[in-house]
């Protein structure tokens, strides 16, 4: 994902443009900090804007999974390691068609915290060799330094869905994840998370920025659950309210939870969810434990069908 | 503007801790409650003051066969330290729970807290010089700026001159040089700024509202609330029941990004799409507020930048409008 790679997917991206693929989901730079964001683009004559570079943080199979439909034809899309596990999940869960899609896959090397490099403006901040470099005066940061900490336990930095694949890949983590937290008797972890999920504020971005939570109807706030053109006036009255807007520790727990138990072998390990958190919840903490319960009772990690259709064919093969 | 040889903030934090009321701070994700004068600290909390005044949850009523209380704060309690950006939130906010109808929660907790704020220095995402200064006492009951280990004073309100009665013999008139210092403090902080903002941008708002700019701008949006969750001047609210026979009646803070807000009862809903959503958000604060108050209700603090999962930039929005 150096600034070598970059060009590479410019380029490529335009000559897709250019043949069968109507659409793409890309990166752009931000004019206003070093940061990058998602976008859509259609035209080869847009591909100048491209950007790709470790700061190149979001998931982009989550805006790929809301953009895919409003085309007849192919949408392209940007791919990280992570960004590649959540679509091949969402191809798994029938939420789109492979051959709906073009994959540019890119093997990454970690993308960084963004946060510590406000400091700089955009255009001084350049990736080349796995270094950044900080124009002017050429200081360079190792990329080590400022990389997400999510980065560092990346089961699969290089994409495991593609068309086609550039750049190079960090070394994927193949260590045991054993958090401290698990270490603590019960009543401590108790402590810890109740006093965690006091901050939580529930702005839902860690839901709304998770490319595996599509669901049209979350229980934290039913649309449609809510209302039809059909409902009475006790039904709009009586309508479930599975959890209130109260923002007590225990509500607050009562939503991460089955958020996160909604995640059961579907995470991506992108960790959109805990750099969405506006109130710096360890949300990934959550997730990782889940995955590896997944594993150690299941036998189930990153298999071609979901984990629950999984659950479904055991019984009947025994 | 007097002169207290000093820092004023901690001095006067340990005064009100003495008097028995709670004093807060600012610390990284709130302004927290303090016990000792040394927590002061000057960053800027990603949560803003608004939670002293109009929290993210308030208690209206108890009820069972009819209403059985109406719970009103009147705990004293004194926020030190506060961003000038918050404060002027304050005096917004004021606008709206104040006029004309006025809401006896926000004005119990309103007259039972203390807001004492402290000149500041701007961060990456701070704009507040487009619509006032990083010295700016509006909102506040007193504003402190510290500068070179002194402490410039000044009593805003009513509230605030009680506070520093008892301080008379520890503040004194500025001298010329002391006013110069400030001055050109002040203007050393203006040039400081990185962002900034058209605030007179309402004309523009009017021609661009169906342009294709805001389904683009809303592209990398997530749709969640933390932009107007985490604004100083946002204050919509939802009003729910907990408890069939007997229960409560409470507020909640409701966000305009959530599509549940606008929902309604014939299930038409007249912001559908999330990019309806986010435009939302930019016409209330530049064009909707203007029209029926008079005021942008944006003050600059950059949170809505700093903490938006998918870097949705109000800077580079009203950039973008006004091209």
């Amino acid at each position: 994902m150096d600034t070598e790679t970059e060009k590479i997917v410019r380029n490529r991206v335009a000559e897709l443009l250019n043949e069968d693929v109507e659409a793409f989901v890309v990166f752009v730079r931000k004019e206003t900090e070093p940061r990058e964001r998602i976008t859509v683009i259609k035209g080869p004559e847009e591909a100048e804007k491209v950007a790709l570079s470790p700061l190149s943080v979001n998931n982009t199979a989550r805006v790929l999974l809301e953009v895919v439909n409003n085309f007849d034809g192919k949408v392209g899309v940007v791919a990280k390691g992570c960004d590649s596990k959540a679509i091949k999940g969402l191809i798994s869960e029938g939420k789109i068609e492979r051959e709906k899609i073009h994959i540019i896959g890119i093997s990454c090397p970690g993308i960084v915290d963004y946060r510590k490099l406000i400091a700089f403006s955009p255009e001084d901040v350049i990736f080349e060799d796995g270094k950044l470099i900080i124009k002017p005066g050429d200081k360079e940061i190792p990329l080590e330094e400022v990389i997400h900490d999510n980065c560092r336990y990346c089961r699969s930095p290089s994409p495991v869905i593609y068309d086609e694949i550039y750049g190079k890949a960090r070394e994927p983590f193949d260590g045991t994840d054993d958090d401290e937290i698990e270490k603590l008797p019960a009543d401590e972890r108790w402590k810890y998370w109740i006093d965690v999920f006091e901050k939580c504020i529930r702005c839902y971005a860690c839901r709304s920025a998770c490319p595996m939570c599509y669901c049209t109807e979350c229980l934290v706030d039913p649309v449609n659950l809510a209302i039809s053109p059909m409902s009475t006036a006790e039904e709009k009255a009586a309508y479930p309210r599975f959890l209130g807007k109260t923002v007590t520790p225990a509500d607050n727990l009562f939503y991460h939870l089955i958020r996160v138990f909604h995640h059961a072998g579907r995470c991506a390990d992108c960790g959109e969810c805990e750099r969405a958190c506006p109130m710096d919840i360890p949300l990934r903490k959550l997730e990782r434990k889940l995955q590896k319960e997944i594993k150690e009772i299941f036998g189930y990690e990153d298999e071609d069908i979901p984990f629950l259709a999984k659950l479904d064919i055991i019984p009947e093969g025994r | 503007m007097l002169v207290y040889e000093g820092d004023f903030l901690k001095t006067v934090a340990s005064k009100l801790m003495k008097e028995g009321c709670r004093v807060y701070a600012p610390s990284e994700i709130a302004y927290t409650e303090i016990n000792h004068d040394s927590q002061i600290s000057d960053v800027k909390p990603k949560k803003s003051v608004k939670e002293f005044l109009f929290p993210q949850n308030e208690v209206l009523i108890g009820y069972g066969d009819w209403i059985e209380k109406v719970p009103l704060n009147r705990e004293r309690r004194a926020v030190v330290g506060v961003k000038p950006c918050d404060a002027r939130a304050i005096k917004l906010l004021d606008r709206i729970f104040l006029e004309g109808f006025e809401d006896p929660y926000y004005r119990a907790r309103r007259e039972n807290t203390i807001i004492i704020s402290s000149s500041c220095e701007p961060d990456a995402y701070c704009f507040c010089e487009s619509f006032s200064s990083p010295f700016s006492e509006e909102g506040a009951d007193i504003f402190v700026s510290r500068i070179d280990g002194i402490s410039f004073v000044k009593a805003v309100s009513e509230k605030g001159k009680e506070v520093l009665k008892g301080f008379e013999s520890d503040l004194r008139n500025p001298t010329d040089q002391e006013i110069e210092k400030f001055r050109n403090e002040e203007e050393r902080v203006r040039g400081l700024f990185r962002r900034s903002v058209e605030a007179e941008i309402q004309e523009k708002m009017k021609e661009k509202f169906d342009s294709e700019i805001w389904k683009e701008i809303a592209i990398g949006c997530v749709g969640c609330g933390t932009c107007t969750f985490l604004c100083p001047t946002c204050f919509c609210f939802d009003m729910l029941d907990e408890g069939e026979k007997k229960g409560i009646r409470y507020r909640a803070w409701d966000s305009c990004q959530f599509p549940l807000y606008t929902l309604e009862s014939s299930s038409h809903n007249p912001r559908r799409e999330k990019w309806q959503r986010l435009r939302n958000r930019f016409y209330d604060k530049f064009l909707y507020m203007v029209e029926s108050k008079g005021n942008v209700f944006c003050v600059g603090c950059g949170r809505c930048i700093s903490e938006c999962p998918a870097g949705v930039d109000i800077v580079e929005v009203l950039q973008e409008v006004s091209r």
